[in-house]
């Protein structure tokens, strides 16, 4: 089993390395010992031009198992993120990350990484994960827009 | 056994036409025409005739103790050797004209040879001296990499130990802006102006973001 995940993320990471959208980061983790681990990815997310959130490089954890990709992997945002569709835990909620729903095996990192990029802006309501995001959302869109170009502010690009 | 019998007047009948002194049995005879053979090869066209005359009054004297052989016949039979021996010599001509034209285009061929060697020997000293010149350019490795704005992508080809600083100045000119509002980024890392794709361990193809500064 870990062999199918395993080639699939060394694939993965080495279509990524040819091709990937402008100021996305995605890579796996390297352990102290200097050791890659191929399970978990670090990646960062940037805000989309002429929303809210542009500004904003969101870094995003994907834990993948063991299982993938029969299984999808759970991505993370910090804990905390503000989005109505990211959990507390920062977990985030989206049909194309759910085993039950819309994940199917052929979904590559990118498509991953895209999708959420797409969600940021795009809050789905029906399937709301926290509460403070979802009823400024619904009640205050305002207070909404503001708090989204706040959090961009916290996360500046890292490198510039 | 009764075939071989059935047979021997058969072999009889042969001998009276010497035509084919293949089928005689006799050994004097089988022996003359070697020797026939023999001289055609070896002896020159005049001498050969006289040989060759001399030997056809052999073959009558022989013949005399055994069967004698109508003129006509032996006349006939020395024209048709008379034949064969110019045919014969016309082959050795044709031979030896062709292992004349044989020798002469392996001559031509040595000397086709000789000059290509020559001239890839001149050429490979003149590529060792440029190579003596520009020796460290044509051992580094080179790399194409993927030089990702905006705008989109373009191949940039560089090599292995070219420091990124050369890249950033390039892309600087052609944007018309300050070297430090560009900034290299390579798997979400800075790249420093320093840095080269070996010491990044870049691979063919790999996608080097580009990010300018507004101020």
């Amino acid at each position: 089993m870990s062999g199918i995940a395993r080639g699939r993320l060394t694939e993965e990471r080495k279509s990524w390395r040819k091709n990937h959208p402008h100021g996305f980061v995605a890579k796996p983790e390297t352990l102290p010992d200097g050791t890659v681990n191929l399970m978990v990815w670090h990646c960062t997310i940037p805000g989309k031009p002429g929303t809210d959130w542009e500004g904003g490089f969101f870094p995003l954890t994907l834990h993948f198992s063991e299982d993938y990709p029969s299984k999808p992997p759970k991505c993370k945002f910090p804990q905390g993120f503000f989005h109505p569709n990211v959990y507390p835990s920062g977990t985030v909620c989206l049909s194309i990350l759910n085993e039950d729903s819309g994940w199917r095996p052929a979904i590559t990192v990118k498509q991953i990484l895209v999708g959420i990029q797409d969600l940021l802006d795009q809050p789905n309501p029906a399937d709301p994960a926290q509460t403070e995001g979802y009823h400024l959302f619904i009640q205050d869109l305002a207070e909404y827009k503001r708090r989204v170009k706040q959090q961009a502010k916290q996360y500046p690009p890292l490198l510039l | 056994m009764d075939e071989t019998e059935e047979l021997e007047p058969l072999f009889d009948y042969s001998r009276v036409q010497p035509l084919n002194p293949i089928s005689l049995d006799d050994d004097d005879e089988d022996v003359i025409c070697v020797v026939n053979k023999k001289r055609k090869t070896s002896q020159p066209v005049e001498n050969e005739k006289q040989g060759h005359v001399k030997a056809v009054e052999v073959v009558d004297l022989d013949d005399d103790d055994w069967l004698p052989p109508p003129p006509k016949i032996s006349s006939n039979d020395q024209k048709s050797i008379d034949e064969d021996s110019i045919l014969k010599k016309l082959r050795l001509k044709k031979q030896e004209l062709a292992s004349f034209a044989e020798s002469a285009k392996q001559l031509i061929e040595s000397f086709e040879e000789a000059a290509k060697v020559e001239m890839y020997n001149s050429m490979q000293s003149s590529v060792d001296d440029v190579s003596e010149k520009t020796k460290e350019p044509s051992e580094r490795a080179k790399i194409i990499i993927s030089l990702q704005d905006k705008e989109g992508a373009k191949q940039i080809r560089m090599f292995m130990d070219d420091k990124f600083e050369r890249i950033v100045k390039t892309y600087a000119e052609k944007m018309k802006c300050d070297l430090k509002q560009i900034v290299l980024c390579f798997d979400g890392d800075k790249i420093s102006l320093s840095e080269t794709p070996a010491s990044l361990g870049m691979e063919e193809n790999d996608i080097i973001e580009v990010h300018v500064k507004s101020r």
